[in-house]
């Protein structure tokens, strides 16, 4: 049996960067530094002199670059600089296979009676309806509940929860299993949000799913664990770094809490976004009448998921765009998406018809609202209450209609105005210009607004102005 | 040796492929990334999992990983590979990811999710690629820079007020999470055969569910040391090795272990966990309690922790809700875990509940002197307090229109053998001091709630006939 014939090292110069690695691995002394400059890199080649080569391998081994050193094609590329370079490297960069959806699936539920259950709780109950098994977290009062739940339910359906070392964790690990193409989902609460913030960052720079139920708690800093609407700006317009927006759902019952989280995952994955779901802590820890959908979800395997099988091997999940024109269009294309999202925008409008007087009110604020409406049409007072379900795209074509007719406006909130700002800015990128000079009714600090508190602001200035 | 088959036949991501970028890496000449990734794209080749890898780029020099391997590719925030690494394999525990970061990196910014994801132990591959100082960014100190050594951010020499160099291997070899660790080298043939090795082993750790491995790798950088590429290799051996001694920190023999189902989506399964039911509860109410109020009636339930008020507000709103109405229960805690404040406010509404808080209640059950003294001023015009006359001793001053309940729920429940019923004895109370409900809609609510615990019903329903007897009697 004749001996297979090891091949000795060719080298294209324009790829050696002259590191010298394999000068010294040649025991023949047939590599030497270069003295030219090669002047398609700048850098200065080795020579070889293949006279005493016994093609032992080890200066192709020593080679770091992938095109470096390498075997002579069965001995014949010597003149190299002839052949054609597609002949070398071939034309297709890889044979991967172009990458395809594997489809979810809708699957029946039984109809059941309602449960009884707290505002975090129906949150993921609702994530496990919407085929979310993979949870990442880390305990913060008043969100923890959900995290706890989740460690108790989702072993039983194979599913993942891991508490995380810290937010910063918590958020990246979803970064990993959004980019695998699964949905995913964490519960936090305003601190531990703004830690999170980096990544919500990457993942909508990367253009990845995933679920913020983040159940707003007193601020600035530690402040305290009781509910405020603290995080409105920061979720509507300080999403991270760079030019992030999410849409942003604030719902205003434990119905809604389960309702919701359903639709942001829907969302998220419609958008390949993340999605932020804003509560406060009222609403959190809040037990309530929840009554479960007919249908869950099965999630597939979306095309641009990096699953770590031969159908994604193709993808990539990344915010680099080194190119200022790449990342100028990359920015170009987010905003488009951020401009498609503007149709999700929702509210709820009520008694709004004939009102002279409006509310708006959001959350937990948003049912205290509702009663002053009730005891004020009681009053003979002809009130409404608008609620911007969506707080980002704010619902603004449906507050233009409510506002008809509309004498005054109260926006009634636990927050220093952060609605308030939200309901300014969207009338007017929306051209309106025309509205009664707002008022409010405010409470920080862990306080949410009472219904007398409204009733006052409404009555007392009726009064003196009458 | 030939270029491996996971690496890129061109590297379209590198500008595109501009020119030489299609076949040229973006590392600088002596660089040592280039044989660490030419080592992994071996051990991938070898194994033959190109198709199940993930591989992670970090941030820092080889944030480009991804310009060349043939395999899927998620970049990570800086410092964050090794949990963006735990979410792909806990998404497909199936798939091969290898987490391959800097210094700075991975003993630096994220130091945290190093340790954490080291000790979680979950099989993934971890290659630390330390040349003793920060690439990317220009030269600067880096957590394994050694002392000394200058940088553009220690330009007098690493010293005491840097603190000493991470010892990283030793460190996570410390854990007992990983299975692996090992630090290699690349300064001469021989040392490149046991990186390879080691870096081989590390990814077929992974593949066989064995655990967490851990590869670092003494790197040259002689652009920031300002070397030639061959002096750095000596600097490497000479200065590096001492300070970071090559060799197996770990190796543990660790069976398979990883192991993980596909997750399950039945509706019936989920619905049992959620302990929903398509049973109608029975209903009892011939209508909403409008002797109480027309459309919300508001109580508050207060105590220390462990008084149970907090059950027996859930078991109040349970109720509600199986009748048909509405309500609503917000608990609050003081900051104490055990012993503080409880209390609870519920809303029983005709329809909705639309204020959740009750601030002003109609109703207070009250557990403890300080409870009573904090909320009965609160209590409206007309309502009721009932009380556990047991440890209150002395009342607040409140409005005469109020009904006082004395109820002894701590002496009866004693009487009964078990203090913690006390909170039943208090519906009972309730029930019968306000007639909120039918009695057998608290009964019900109440059994229902024990439904995993039959044996503690009748000593509840005990309580709770207690609870109405003691009322009955300061009627009479």
């Amino acid at each position: 049996m004749a001996l297979k014939e090891r091949p000795k090292p060719f080298l294209l110069p324009e790829y050696c960067k002259g590191c010298s690695r394999c000068i010294d691995a040649c025991a023949k002394d047939c590599i030497h530094l270069g003295d030219q400059i090669n002047p398609l890199t700048g850098l200065i080649p080795v020579e070889l002199d293949l006279t005493n080569c016994n093609a032992c391998g080890l200066c192709m081994d020593a080679c770091p670059e992938p095109y470096g050193l390498r075997p002579a094609h069965e001995g014949q590329i010597l003149d190299f600089e002839l052949e054609d370079p597609a002949k070398l490297y071939g034309v297709k960069p890889s044979d991967a296979p172009e990458p395809v959806d594997v489809p979810g699936e809708t699957l029946p539920l039984p109809r059941t009676e309602p449960l009884v259950i707290k505002g975090t709780y129906a949150s993921a109950i609702g994530a496990i309806l919407a085929g979310c098994r993979h949870v990442y977290g880390y305990p913060i009062t008043p969100s923890t509940e959900g995290a706890e739940l989740m460690a108790k339910f989702l072993p039983k359906l194979d599913g993942t929860f891991i508490q995380a070392v810290s937010e910063v964790a918590a958020v990246n690990m979803m970064y990993g299993t959004a980019g695998a193409g699964l949905p995913t989902m964490t519960f936090t609460s305003s601190p531990g949000f703004s830690l999170m913030l980096e990544g919500v960052s990457y993942m909508i720079g990367a253009e990845l799913p995933g679920v913020f139920v983040d159940i707003m708690r007193g601020g600035p800093g530690l402040g305290n664990i009781a509910p405020e609407q603290s995080d409105i700006k920061l979720a509507c317009h300080g999403l991270g770094h760079g030019n992030t927006q999410a849409i942003v759902l604030a719902p205003a019952t434990p119905q809604e809490m389960l309702d919701l989280t359903i639709l942001a995952f829907e969302l998220s994955f419609k958008y390949r976004n993340p999605v932020v779901m804003l509560g406060d802590g009222y609403l959190g820890q809040m037990t309530g009448k929840v009554q479960l959908p007919e249908t869950l979800t099965k999630p597939g395997i979306p095309r641009w998921a990096v699953y770590g099988d031969a159908d994604h091997r193709k993808n990539l999940i990344s915010s680099i765009f080194l190119t200022e024109t790449d990342l100028e269009a990359h920015n170009v294309h987010l905003n488009a998406k951020y401009d498609a999202m503007k149709v999700e925008a929702r509210s709820e409008s009520y008694l709004c018809d004939d009102a002279e007087v409006l509310l708006i009110a959001c959350n937990t604020p948003a049912r205290t609202a509702k009663g002053a409406v009730q005891e004020l049409r009681h009053h003979g007072i002809k009130a409404g209450l608008f609620r911007p379900i969506t707080l980002w795209p704010f619902p603004v074509e449906d507050l233009k209609l409510a506002l008809q007719g509309v004498e005054r406006v109260i926006v009634v909130e636990a927050s220093a105005g952060q609605l308030e700002d939200e309901v300014r800015l969207a009338l007017s990128r929306a051209g309106v210009r025309d509205y009664p000079e707002m008022e409010s009714v405010r409470r920080m600090g862990g306080i949410l607004p009472q219904q007398d508190e409204i009733m006052a602001q409404v009555l007392g200035q009726k009064e003196v102005r009458a | 040796m030939s270029k491996a088959s996971v690496i890129y036949d061109k590297f379209e991501r590198h500008s595109h492929a501009q020119g030489l970028k299609g076949h040229a890496t973006h590392y600088c000449p002596g660089c040592g990334h280039g044989l660490a990734h030419k080592f992994l794209a071996e051990a991938i080749d070898e194994l033959g999992i190109q198709d199940r890898t993930v591989a992670i780029s970090p941030v820092g020099c080889s944030v480009f990983l991804y310009y060349y391997f043939d395999v899927g590719n998620s970049q990570a925030a800086h410092g964050r590979a090794p949990v963006v690494a735990l979410g792909h394999k806990f998404a497909n525990p199936e798939a091969v990811v290898i987490s391959y970061q800097g210094d700075g990196d991975l003993a630096s910014i994220g130091l945290a999710e190093t340790i954490a994801t080291a000790q979680l132990g979950a099989p993934i591959t971890v290659i630390f690629v330390n040349n003793a100082i920060y690439g990317m960014t220009g030269g600067q100190m880096a957590p394994t820079t050694l002392m000394g050594q200058t940088s553009t951010t220690s330009p007098a020499g690493r010293n005491e007020y840097n603190g000493q160099p991470m010892k990283m291997a030793e460190l996570i070899a410390g854990l007992d999470g990983p299975i692996y660790v090992e630090r290699v080298a690349l300064f001469d043939a021989k040392q490149r055969i046991k990186a390879k090795k080691a870096i081989r082993k590390a990814i077929k750790n992974q593949v066989e569910g064995r655990g967490y491995s851990f590869i670092e790798v003494l790197a040259e950088c002689p652009t920031h040391l300002k070397m030639s590429p061959e002096e750095t290799e000596s600097w490497v051996k000479d200065f590096m090795e001492p300070v970071y001694p090559l060799g197996v920190k770990k190796d543990l023999a660790t069976e398979p272990w990883f192991k993980r189902n596909p997750p399950s989506f039945k509706g019936e399964k989920i619905l049992s966990l959620c302990g929903a039911t398509s049973e109608h509860p029975e209903r009892f109410c011939q209508g909403f309690p409008t002797h109480l109020a027309l459309n919300d009636v508001s109580l508050k339930l207060a105590g220390s922790g462990g008084d149970g008020a907090q059950t027996a507000a859930m078991l109040i709103a349970r109720a509600a809700i199986n009748e048909g109405f509405d309500a609503t229960c917000i608990p609050s805690y003081g900051p104490e875990s055990r012993g503080g404040t409880s209390y609870a406010d519920v809303h029983v509404a005709e329809e909705e509940v639309l204020n959740p808080g009750s601030h002003d209640p109609q109703i207070l059950l009250a557990f403890n002197a300080p409870s009573l003294a904090k909320f009965g001023p609160s209590v409206r015009k007309g309502g009721y307090i009932i009380y556990d006359s047991s440890v209150v001793n002395e009342l607040p001053e409140l409005d005469p229109s109020i009904k006082l309940i004395p109820v002894p729920f701590t002496g009866i429940a004693t009487d009964l053998g078990k203090a913690v019923v006390k909170n039943i004895v208090a519906l009972g109370a309730l029930q019968a001091a306000t007639n909120l409900f039918p009695k057998e809609t608290m009964l019900s609510a109440i059994r229902i709630a024990l439904k995993d615990k039959c044996a503690l019903i009748p000593l509840n329903e005990e309580a709770f006939a207690w609870g109405i007897k003691a009322v009955e009697a300061l009627n009479t």
